[in-house]
Protein backbone atom coordinates (compact mmCIF):
# COMPACT_ATOMS: atom_id res chain seq x y z
CA UNK A 1 0.00 0.00 0.00
CA UNK A 2 1.62 3.46 -1.27
CA UNK A 3 1.80 5.64 1.53
CA UNK A 4 3.49 8.93 2.42
CA UNK A 5 5.33 8.04 5.53
CA UNK A 6 7.77 10.67 6.36
CA UNK A 7 6.33 13.62 7.01
CA UNK A 8 6.84 16.71 8.45
CA UNK A 9 8.40 15.90 11.58
CA UNK A 10 11.15 14.45 8.93
CA UNK A 11 11.30 17.42 6.73
CA UNK A 12 11.88 19.75 9.87
CA UNK A 13 14.62 17.18 11.24
CA UNK A 14 16.80 16.93 8.26
CA UNK A 15 16.70 20.79 7.94
CA UNK A 16 17.04 21.45 11.53
CA UNK A 17 19.92 18.78 11.58
CA UNK A 18 21.55 19.99 8.46
CA UNK A 19 21.40 23.69 9.95
CA UNK A 20 23.77 22.00 12.80
CA UNK A 21 26.25 20.80 10.83
CA UNK A 22 26.40 23.84 9.19
CA UNK A 23 26.88 25.80 11.98
CA UNK A 24 29.35 23.79 13.65
CA UNK A 25 31.02 23.26 9.91
CA UNK A 26 31.42 27.35 9.58
CA UNK A 27 32.42 27.66 13.48
CA UNK A 28 34.76 25.00 13.60
CA UNK A 29 36.24 26.10 9.95
CA UNK A 30 36.69 29.54 11.04
CA UNK A 31 38.92 28.77 14.43
CA UNK A 32 40.92 26.39 12.69
CA UNK A 33 41.80 29.07 10.56
CA UNK A 34 41.42 32.02 11.79
CA UNK A 35 44.93 32.45 13.63
CA UNK A 36 44.01 34.51 16.56
CA UNK A 37 42.02 37.23 14.18
CA UNK A 38 39.23 38.50 16.59
CA UNK A 39 36.29 39.52 14.43
CA UNK A 40 36.43 35.83 13.47
CA UNK A 41 36.46 34.80 16.78
CA UNK A 42 32.96 36.05 16.77
CA UNK A 43 31.86 34.40 14.17
CA UNK A 44 33.48 30.86 15.57
CA UNK A 45 31.69 31.66 19.07
CA UNK A 46 28.35 32.47 18.25
CA UNK A 47 28.60 29.23 15.88
CA UNK A 48 29.43 27.03 18.16
CA UNK A 49 26.99 28.28 20.93
CA UNK A 50 24.24 28.17 18.25
CA UNK A 51 25.02 24.64 16.63
CA UNK A 52 23.73 21.62 19.09
CA UNK A 53 20.32 23.46 19.62
CA UNK A 54 18.53 22.70 16.10
CA UNK A 55 20.24 19.37 15.93
CA UNK A 56 18.62 18.26 19.62
CA UNK A 57 15.24 19.81 18.83
CA UNK A 58 15.60 17.94 15.64
CA UNK A 59 17.02 14.19 16.92
CA UNK A 60 13.73 14.90 19.28
CA UNK A 61 11.36 15.24 16.60
CA UNK A 62 12.88 11.93 15.14
CA UNK A 63 12.31 9.92 18.45
CA UNK A 64 8.54 11.11 18.15
CA UNK A 65 8.11 10.16 14.67
CA UNK A 66 9.07 6.53 15.67
CA UNK A 67 5.80 4.11 16.31
CA UNK A 68 6.90 4.38 20.30
CA UNK A 69 8.97 6.84 21.36
CA UNK A 70 10.69 5.07 23.85
CA UNK A 71 11.91 2.56 21.68
CA UNK A 72 14.23 4.65 20.09
CA UNK A 73 17.02 3.37 22.07
CA UNK A 74 16.89 0.23 20.12
CA UNK A 75 18.95 1.74 17.84
CA UNK A 76 22.26 2.09 19.84
CA UNK A 77 21.96 -1.47 20.70
CA UNK A 78 23.04 -2.21 17.26
CA UNK A 79 25.27 -0.94 14.74
CA UNK A 80 24.51 -2.37 10.94
CA UNK A 81 26.80 -0.81 8.36
CA UNK A 82 24.37 -1.69 5.03
CA UNK A 83 22.30 0.72 6.87
CA UNK A 84 22.56 4.27 6.21
CA UNK A 85 19.78 5.17 9.15
CA UNK A 86 21.93 2.63 11.68
CA UNK A 87 25.13 4.57 11.17
CA UNK A 88 23.16 8.12 11.21
CA UNK A 89 22.02 7.21 14.55
CA UNK A 90 25.49 7.14 15.94
CA UNK A 91 26.86 9.52 13.89
CA UNK A 92 24.33 11.90 15.44
CA UNK A 93 24.52 10.73 19.54
CA UNK A 94 28.58 11.54 18.75
CA UNK A 95 28.27 14.22 16.76
CA UNK A 96 25.58 15.64 19.66
CA UNK A 97 28.42 15.19 22.24
CA UNK A 98 31.49 16.93 20.35
CA UNK A 99 29.15 20.26 19.47
CA UNK A 100 27.49 20.14 23.20
CA UNK A 101 31.35 20.13 24.39
CA UNK A 102 32.57 22.37 22.01
CA UNK A 103 30.25 25.05 23.10
CA UNK A 104 30.70 24.61 26.28
CA UNK A 105 34.18 25.34 25.62
CA UNK A 106 33.19 29.19 24.16
CA UNK A 107 30.92 29.92 27.15
CA UNK A 108 32.66 32.36 28.83
CA UNK A 109 33.91 31.80 32.06
CA UNK A 110 32.18 34.13 33.92
CA UNK A 111 29.37 32.95 32.49
CA UNK A 112 29.87 29.44 33.22
CA UNK A 113 30.88 30.20 37.07
CA UNK A 114 28.53 32.37 37.52
CA UNK A 115 25.69 29.52 36.33
CA UNK A 116 27.58 26.69 38.76
CA UNK A 117 27.52 29.60 41.66
CA UNK A 118 23.70 29.27 41.58
CA UNK A 119 23.30 25.52 41.68
CA UNK A 120 21.05 24.07 44.53
CA UNK A 121 23.20 22.38 47.26
CA UNK A 122 21.62 18.88 46.26
CA UNK A 123 23.22 19.68 42.57
CA UNK A 124 26.94 20.57 43.81
CA UNK A 125 28.61 17.40 42.85
CA UNK A 126 27.82 18.36 39.61
CA UNK A 127 30.79 20.88 40.42
CA UNK A 128 32.87 18.29 38.59
CA UNK A 129 31.70 19.65 35.27
CA UNK A 130 32.92 23.14 36.57
CA UNK A 131 36.11 23.55 34.64
CA UNK A 132 37.50 25.56 31.58
CA UNK A 133 37.41 23.53 28.17
CA UNK A 134 38.54 26.72 26.41
CA UNK A 135 41.75 25.00 25.40
CA UNK A 136 40.49 21.95 23.91
CA UNK A 137 38.36 24.34 21.19
CA UNK A 138 40.72 23.33 18.31
CA UNK A 139 40.77 19.81 19.00
CA UNK A 140 37.41 19.61 19.43
CA UNK A 141 36.91 21.65 16.41
CA UNK A 142 39.13 19.24 14.24
CA UNK A 143 37.41 15.96 15.85
CA UNK A 144 33.74 17.43 14.87
CA UNK A 145 34.85 18.49 11.11
CA UNK A 146 34.37 15.30 9.75
CA UNK A 147 31.31 14.12 11.79
CA UNK A 148 29.41 17.89 10.75
CA UNK A 149 30.38 16.94 7.03
CA UNK A 150 28.88 13.51 8.17
CA UNK A 151 25.46 14.70 9.76
CA UNK A 152 25.12 16.95 6.92
CA UNK A 153 25.89 14.41 3.84
CA UNK A 154 24.31 11.62 5.65
CA UNK A 155 20.81 12.78 5.68
CA UNK A 156 20.94 12.75 1.97
CA UNK A 157 22.43 9.71 1.92
CA UNK A 158 19.57 8.39 3.96
CA UNK A 159 16.98 8.90 1.22
CA UNK A 160 19.38 8.21 -1.44
CA UNK A 161 20.46 5.06 -0.46
CA UNK A 162 17.06 3.24 -1.80
CA UNK A 163 16.60 1.82 -5.28
CA UNK A 164 13.02 1.83 -5.15
CA UNK A 165 12.86 5.77 -4.77
CA UNK A 166 14.12 6.93 -8.01
CA UNK A 167 13.78 10.35 -7.50
CA UNK A 168 16.51 10.06 -4.59
CA UNK A 169 18.08 7.05 -5.78
CA UNK A 170 21.27 9.22 -6.77
CA UNK A 171 24.20 10.54 -4.87
CA UNK A 172 23.77 14.02 -6.17
CA UNK A 173 21.12 13.82 -3.17
CA UNK A 174 23.83 13.68 -0.67
CA UNK A 175 25.45 16.60 -2.19
CA UNK A 176 22.75 18.54 -2.71
CA UNK A 177 21.60 18.12 1.11
CA UNK A 178 25.35 18.69 1.82
CA UNK A 179 25.65 22.01 0.60
CA UNK A 180 22.30 22.85 1.37
CA UNK A 181 23.15 22.40 5.26
CA UNK A 182 26.44 24.31 5.20
CA UNK A 183 24.88 27.40 3.65
CA UNK A 184 22.50 27.41 5.93
CA UNK A 185 24.86 27.31 8.41
CA UNK A 186 26.50 30.59 7.04
CA UNK A 187 22.98 32.15 6.84
CA UNK A 188 22.04 31.49 10.37
CA UNK A 189 25.35 32.87 11.52
CA UNK A 190 24.81 35.52 9.06
CA UNK A 191 21.14 36.79 10.35
CA UNK A 192 22.21 36.35 14.04
CA UNK A 193 25.77 38.31 13.66
CA UNK A 194 23.69 41.12 11.53
CA UNK A 195 21.04 41.41 14.10
CA UNK A 196 23.09 41.03 17.39
CA UNK A 197 23.24 44.95 19.37
CA UNK A 198 27.38 44.19 19.52
CA UNK A 199 28.91 46.74 17.21
CA UNK A 200 29.79 45.00 14.45
CA UNK A 201 32.46 45.67 11.34
CA UNK A 202 30.44 44.69 8.17
CA UNK A 203 33.73 43.72 6.67
CA UNK A 204 34.16 40.91 9.52
CA UNK A 205 31.02 39.12 7.15
CA UNK A 206 33.60 38.91 4.54
CA UNK A 207 34.38 35.00 5.21
CA UNK A 208 30.95 34.59 6.23
CA UNK A 209 29.49 35.71 2.84
CA UNK A 210 32.76 33.80 0.51
CA UNK A 211 31.16 30.88 2.46
CA UNK A 212 28.06 31.22 1.36
CA UNK A 213 28.08 32.69 -1.76
CA UNK A 214 30.15 29.43 -2.70
CA UNK A 215 28.04 26.38 -1.36
CA UNK A 216 25.00 28.44 -2.97
CA UNK A 217 27.20 28.12 -6.23
CA UNK A 218 27.98 24.55 -5.59
CA UNK A 219 24.65 23.97 -5.04
CA UNK A 220 22.96 25.20 -8.20
CA UNK A 221 25.71 22.83 -9.87
CA UNK A 222 24.85 19.80 -7.91
CA UNK A 223 20.48 20.71 -9.12
CA UNK A 224 21.86 21.11 -12.84
CA UNK A 225 23.70 17.85 -13.40
CA UNK A 226 20.63 16.02 -11.15
CA UNK A 227 18.68 16.80 -14.30
CA UNK A 228 20.85 16.58 -16.60
CA UNK A 229 21.70 13.18 -15.66
CA UNK A 230 17.69 12.09 -14.46
CA UNK A 231 16.71 13.08 -18.28
CA UNK A 232 19.21 10.70 -19.58
CA UNK A 233 18.94 7.62 -16.69
CA UNK A 234 16.30 4.78 -17.10
CA UNK A 235 12.42 5.35 -17.64
CA UNK A 236 11.96 5.02 -13.62
CA UNK A 237 14.28 8.00 -13.26
CA UNK A 238 12.64 10.19 -15.72
CA UNK A 239 8.97 9.10 -14.66
CA UNK A 240 10.01 10.70 -11.45
CA UNK A 241 11.65 13.79 -12.57
CA UNK A 242 8.48 14.87 -13.95
CA UNK A 243 6.75 15.59 -9.94
CA UNK A 244 9.01 18.54 -9.89
CA UNK A 245 9.12 18.87 -14.24
CA UNK A 246 5.29 19.55 -14.97
CA UNK A 247 4.36 17.72 -11.49
CA UNK A 248 2.79 18.72 -8.29
CA UNK A 249 6.09 20.37 -7.14
CA UNK A 250 6.57 22.24 -10.37
CA UNK A 251 6.08 25.66 -8.92
CA UNK A 252 7.08 25.27 -5.15
CA UNK A 253 10.55 23.59 -6.97
CA UNK A 254 11.15 26.30 -9.55
CA UNK A 255 9.91 29.22 -8.73
CA UNK A 256 10.21 29.02 -4.81
CA UNK A 257 13.06 26.99 -4.29
CA UNK A 258 15.41 27.07 -7.08
CA UNK A 259 14.15 31.31 -7.50
CA UNK A 260 13.82 32.51 -4.14
CA UNK A 261 15.41 30.04 -2.03
CA UNK A 262 18.99 29.90 -4.24
CA UNK A 263 19.47 31.82 -6.90
CA UNK A 264 17.85 35.10 -5.23
CA UNK A 265 19.83 34.99 -1.79
CA UNK A 266 22.75 34.17 -4.36
CA UNK A 267 22.74 36.75 -6.37
CA UNK A 268 21.79 39.11 -3.44
CA UNK A 269 25.02 38.08 -1.69
CA UNK A 270 26.84 37.82 -5.26
CA UNK A 271 26.05 41.98 -5.40
CA UNK A 272 27.07 42.40 -2.05
CA UNK A 273 30.02 40.68 -2.21
CA UNK A 274 31.16 42.29 -5.34
CA UNK A 275 33.90 44.59 -4.64
CA UNK A 276 35.49 41.89 -2.56
CA UNK A 277 35.32 39.55 -5.35
CA UNK A 278 36.13 41.27 -8.59
CA UNK A 279 38.39 44.09 -6.54
CA UNK A 280 40.42 42.37 -3.91
CA UNK A 281 38.93 44.70 -1.53
CA UNK A 282 37.21 44.82 2.05
CA UNK A 283 34.03 45.88 2.77
CA UNK A 284 34.24 49.34 4.06
CA UNK A 285 31.90 50.47 6.50
CA UNK A 286 31.29 54.27 6.87
CA UNK A 287 34.93 55.51 6.99
CA UNK A 288 36.93 58.96 6.34
CA UNK A 289 39.26 58.77 3.08
CA UNK A 290 41.59 58.83 5.15
CA UNK A 291 41.45 55.66 7.14
CA UNK A 292 41.05 53.53 3.65
CA UNK A 293 44.53 52.09 3.39
CA UNK A 294 46.33 51.21 0.28
CA UNK A 295 43.40 49.36 -1.78
CA UNK A 296 43.60 51.12 -4.88
CA UNK A 297 39.74 50.22 -6.11
CA UNK A 298 37.92 51.56 -2.98
CA UNK A 299 40.29 54.58 -3.46
CA UNK A 300 39.21 54.88 -7.02
CA UNK A 301 35.83 54.48 -5.38
CA UNK A 302 36.07 57.40 -3.58
CA UNK A 303 37.39 59.40 -6.19
CA UNK A 304 34.67 58.68 -8.71
CA UNK A 305 31.88 59.57 -6.20
CA UNK A 306 33.23 62.23 -3.78
CA UNK A 307 33.43 61.44 -0.04
CA UNK A 308 30.89 61.03 1.51
CA UNK A 309 29.29 57.62 0.21
CA UNK A 310 31.78 55.01 0.08
CA UNK A 311 29.79 52.53 1.57
CA UNK A 312 26.94 52.59 -0.39
CA UNK A 313 29.54 52.48 -3.40
CA UNK A 314 30.95 48.86 -1.92
CA UNK A 315 27.28 47.58 -1.59
CA UNK A 316 26.77 46.94 2.05
CA UNK A 317 23.19 46.47 3.83
CA UNK A 318 22.04 44.73 6.92
CA UNK A 319 18.73 44.57 5.48
CA UNK A 320 19.71 42.84 2.41
CA UNK A 321 22.07 40.33 4.08
CA UNK A 322 19.20 38.92 6.49
CA UNK A 323 16.66 39.07 3.51
CA UNK A 324 19.23 36.13 1.50
CA UNK A 325 19.85 34.50 4.77
CA UNK A 326 16.08 34.20 5.69
CA UNK A 327 15.46 32.97 1.95
CA UNK A 328 18.73 30.66 2.04
CA UNK A 329 17.18 28.89 5.23
CA UNK A 330 13.42 28.97 3.44
CA UNK A 331 15.32 27.32 0.24
CA UNK A 332 16.76 24.62 2.70
CA UNK A 333 13.33 23.87 4.08
CA UNK A 334 11.62 23.57 0.85
CA UNK A 335 14.35 21.65 -0.60
CA UNK A 336 13.82 19.18 2.04
CA UNK A 337 10.00 18.94 1.93
CA UNK A 338 10.21 18.39 -1.46
CA UNK A 339 12.75 15.78 -1.63
CA UNK A 340 11.36 14.15 1.37
CA UNK A 341 7.53 13.86 -0.47
CA UNK A 342 8.39 13.92 -3.90
CA UNK A 343 10.89 11.07 -2.85
CA UNK A 344 8.11 8.60 -1.31
CA UNK A 345 5.67 9.58 -4.13
CA UNK A 346 7.79 8.60 -6.90
CA UNK A 347 8.30 4.50 -7.90
CA UNK A 348 9.59 1.94 -10.30
CA UNK A 349 6.94 1.08 -12.67
CA UNK B 1 18.09 -36.89 0.48
CA UNK B 2 20.96 -33.96 0.47
CA UNK B 3 20.36 -31.56 3.91
CA UNK B 4 20.05 -28.58 1.13
CA UNK B 5 18.52 -25.23 3.24
CA UNK B 6 15.19 -24.76 1.93
CA UNK B 7 13.78 -21.61 -0.59
CA UNK B 8 10.55 -20.89 -0.25
CA UNK B 9 8.87 -19.22 -2.86
CA UNK B 10 5.60 -18.54 -4.52
CA UNK B 11 4.60 -19.19 -7.84
CA UNK B 12 1.15 -17.15 -9.14
CA UNK B 13 -0.92 -18.59 -11.94
CA UNK B 14 -2.32 -15.66 -12.25
CA UNK B 15 -4.94 -16.02 -15.07
CA UNK B 16 -6.96 -18.23 -12.60
CA UNK B 17 -7.52 -16.08 -10.18
CA UNK B 18 -11.45 -14.77 -10.17
CA UNK B 19 -11.02 -11.87 -7.72
CA UNK B 20 -13.07 -13.48 -4.91
CA UNK B 21 -10.50 -12.13 -2.20
CA UNK B 22 -10.67 -15.20 -0.08
CA UNK B 23 -6.88 -15.19 0.05
CA UNK B 24 -7.32 -11.79 2.07
CA UNK B 25 -9.60 -12.72 3.96
CA UNK B 26 -7.93 -15.92 5.31
CA UNK B 27 -4.65 -14.07 5.62
CA UNK B 28 -6.59 -11.57 7.71
CA UNK B 29 -8.01 -14.14 10.16
CA UNK B 30 -4.81 -15.86 10.28
CA UNK B 31 -2.55 -12.80 10.82
CA UNK B 32 -4.93 -10.61 12.90
CA UNK B 33 -4.28 -7.98 10.69
CA UNK B 34 -6.76 -4.84 11.31
CA UNK B 35 -9.51 -3.36 8.73
CA UNK B 36 -7.73 -1.13 6.45
CA UNK B 37 -4.14 -2.67 6.35
CA UNK B 38 -3.46 -5.75 4.23
CA UNK B 39 -0.61 -8.49 3.80
CA UNK B 40 -1.98 -9.58 0.70
CA UNK B 41 -4.15 -7.79 -2.28
CA UNK B 42 -5.10 -7.98 -5.72
CA UNK B 43 -3.82 -5.74 -8.32
CA UNK B 44 -6.62 -5.33 -10.99
CA UNK B 45 -6.12 -4.13 -14.53
CA UNK B 46 -8.47 -3.26 -17.43
CA UNK B 47 -6.57 -3.79 -20.87
CA UNK B 48 -8.08 -3.55 -24.24
CA UNK B 49 -10.07 -1.22 -25.94
CA UNK B 50 -13.84 -1.06 -25.98
CA UNK B 51 -15.54 -3.71 -26.84
CA UNK B 52 -12.65 -5.98 -26.31
CA UNK B 53 -12.18 -5.50 -22.74
CA UNK B 54 -10.41 -8.03 -20.32
CA UNK B 55 -10.10 -7.34 -16.64
CA UNK B 56 -6.64 -8.83 -15.46
CA UNK B 57 -6.21 -9.82 -11.93
CA UNK B 58 -3.04 -10.30 -10.37
CA UNK B 59 -2.31 -11.32 -6.51
CA UNK B 60 0.71 -9.60 -4.94
CA UNK B 61 2.31 -10.03 -1.32
CA UNK B 62 6.13 -9.56 0.01
CA UNK B 63 8.16 -10.84 -2.62
CA UNK B 64 10.63 -12.76 -0.13
CA UNK B 65 13.50 -11.13 -1.84
CA UNK B 66 16.82 -13.24 -2.06
CA UNK B 67 18.70 -9.47 -0.78
CA UNK B 68 16.40 -7.61 0.51
CA UNK B 69 16.12 -3.58 0.48
CA UNK B 70 14.33 -3.40 3.61
CA UNK B 71 16.48 -6.08 5.61
CA UNK B 72 19.39 -4.33 4.22
CA UNK B 73 18.12 -0.96 5.55
CA UNK B 74 16.75 -1.78 8.86
CA UNK B 75 18.52 -0.09 11.41
CA UNK B 76 18.22 -2.57 13.96
CA UNK B 77 17.89 -5.81 12.34
CA UNK B 78 14.45 -6.25 13.22
CA UNK B 79 13.64 -7.11 9.31
CA UNK B 80 15.64 -10.25 8.90
CA UNK B 81 15.83 -13.26 6.12
CA UNK B 82 15.21 -16.31 7.46
CA UNK B 83 17.50 -19.49 6.65
CA UNK B 84 14.27 -21.13 4.56
CA UNK B 85 14.27 -17.92 2.73
CA UNK B 86 11.24 -16.20 4.44
CA UNK B 87 11.50 -12.57 4.83
CA UNK B 88 10.39 -11.93 8.40
CA UNK B 89 10.05 -8.86 11.29
CA UNK B 90 10.90 -9.41 14.84
CA UNK B 91 8.42 -6.95 16.22
CA UNK B 92 10.19 -6.56 19.60
CA UNK B 93 13.22 -4.89 17.30
CA UNK B 94 11.18 -2.58 15.57
CA UNK B 95 11.15 0.62 16.10
CA UNK B 96 8.87 1.44 13.95
CA UNK B 97 10.74 4.43 11.84
CA UNK B 98 9.59 2.89 9.06
CA UNK B 99 12.19 3.21 6.42
CA UNK B 100 12.07 -0.75 5.36
CA UNK B 101 8.41 0.69 3.94
CA UNK B 102 10.21 3.34 1.96
CA UNK B 103 12.84 0.72 0.67
CA UNK B 104 10.03 -1.99 -0.52
CA UNK B 105 10.10 -1.71 -4.33
CA UNK B 106 6.48 -3.20 -3.89
CA UNK B 107 5.07 -1.35 -1.10
CA UNK B 108 4.77 -4.84 0.74
CA UNK B 109 4.50 -3.04 3.91
CA UNK B 110 2.15 -1.84 6.30
CA UNK B 111 2.14 0.40 9.87
CA UNK B 112 0.65 -0.82 12.61
CA UNK B 113 -0.43 2.67 14.51
CA UNK B 114 -1.87 0.59 16.99
CA UNK B 115 1.87 -1.62 18.24
CA UNK B 116 4.14 1.04 17.06
CA UNK B 117 5.65 -1.71 14.59
CA UNK B 118 5.71 -2.60 10.74
CA UNK B 119 4.15 -5.31 9.25
CA UNK B 120 3.84 -7.53 6.23
CA UNK B 121 3.38 -10.98 5.08
CA UNK B 122 5.49 -13.53 6.34
CA UNK B 123 3.92 -16.56 4.65
CA UNK B 124 2.79 -17.74 7.50
CA UNK B 125 5.98 -18.65 9.46
CA UNK B 126 4.03 -20.10 12.64
CA UNK B 127 1.93 -22.57 9.85
CA UNK B 128 5.06 -23.07 7.75
CA UNK B 129 6.84 -24.53 11.10
CA UNK B 130 4.11 -26.84 12.02
CA UNK B 131 4.70 -28.10 8.56
CA UNK B 132 0.99 -26.04 7.51
CA UNK B 133 0.56 -24.04 4.13
CA UNK B 134 0.59 -20.22 4.06
CA UNK B 135 -3.49 -19.60 4.79
CA UNK B 136 -3.34 -18.16 1.58
CA UNK B 137 -2.31 -20.87 -0.36
CA UNK B 138 -4.46 -23.36 1.87
CA UNK B 139 -7.89 -20.98 1.23
CA UNK B 140 -7.57 -19.99 -2.67
CA UNK B 141 -10.73 -21.75 -4.61
CA UNK B 142 -9.21 -21.59 -7.89
CA UNK B 143 -5.57 -23.00 -7.00
CA UNK B 144 -4.02 -19.71 -8.32
CA UNK B 145 -1.06 -19.78 -5.69
CA UNK B 146 1.57 -23.08 -5.70
CA UNK B 147 3.83 -22.49 -3.07
CA UNK B 148 7.10 -24.66 -1.82
CA UNK B 149 10.75 -24.97 -1.86
CA UNK B 150 12.40 -24.45 -4.94
CA UNK B 151 15.69 -26.05 -3.31
CA UNK B 152 13.61 -29.51 -3.88
CA UNK B 153 13.51 -30.45 -6.96
CA UNK B 154 10.41 -33.30 -6.47
CA UNK B 155 8.36 -30.36 -5.08
CA UNK B 156 4.73 -28.75 -7.33
CA UNK B 157 7.12 -25.33 -7.51
CA UNK B 158 10.19 -26.61 -8.43
CA UNK B 159 8.57 -28.89 -11.90
CA UNK B 160 6.00 -25.80 -12.58
CA UNK B 161 8.88 -23.55 -13.03
CA UNK B 162 10.86 -26.03 -14.84
CA UNK B 163 8.22 -26.48 -17.38
CA UNK B 164 6.36 -23.12 -17.85
CA UNK B 165 7.11 -19.72 -18.55
CA UNK B 166 7.46 -16.74 -15.84
CA UNK B 167 7.96 -13.36 -15.06
CA UNK B 168 9.05 -11.24 -12.02
CA UNK B 169 8.15 -8.08 -10.78
CA UNK B 170 10.07 -4.97 -11.28
CA UNK B 171 13.40 -7.13 -11.73
CA UNK B 172 15.38 -4.05 -12.49
CA UNK B 173 15.24 -3.06 -8.04
CA UNK B 174 17.92 -5.83 -8.36
CA UNK B 175 16.13 -7.53 -5.05
CA UNK B 176 15.65 -10.97 -6.10
CA UNK B 177 12.10 -11.54 -5.92
CA UNK B 178 10.81 -14.88 -5.17
CA UNK B 179 7.10 -14.57 -6.39
CA UNK B 180 6.96 -15.52 -10.09
CA UNK B 181 3.97 -15.46 -12.14
CA UNK B 182 3.07 -17.40 -14.54
CA UNK B 183 2.12 -16.73 -17.92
Amino acid sequence: MKTIEWQYLIVSYLFLGGLSAGLFFVSALTEVFRNGDSPKEEIARVGALLAPWPVMIGCTLLVFDLGHWYRFYKLFLHFRWESPMSIGSWLLLFFIGVSVLYAYGWIPSSVRKAIFAKLPTRLRFLQILNRDVSSWRRALAIAGLPMSVGVAIYTGVLLGAVQSRPFWNTNLVAQLFLFSALSGGCALLILVLGASSRKFEMHEFQSLYLLDVSFLTLEFFIVVPYFIHGELSVEAVRQSLRLVLGGPFTILFWVFFMGLGLLLPWAIEVYEALPLLLRHAQFVPRVDTATVAAPGAAVSILADTGEQAPSRKLHFSRGWAAAAAVLVLMGGVLVRYIFVFAGQMSTIQ
Amino acid sequence: MTNRPKRYALAIDAKKCIDCKACVVACRAENGVPLGKSRNWINEELRGDWPRLMEVFEPEQCHHCEEPACVRVCPTGASYKRSDGVVAINPSECVGCRYCMIACPYDARFFREDLGVVEKCDLCARRLDRGELPACVETCPSKVRIFGDLNDPTSEIHQILEKRQYRVKKREAGTGPNIYYLL
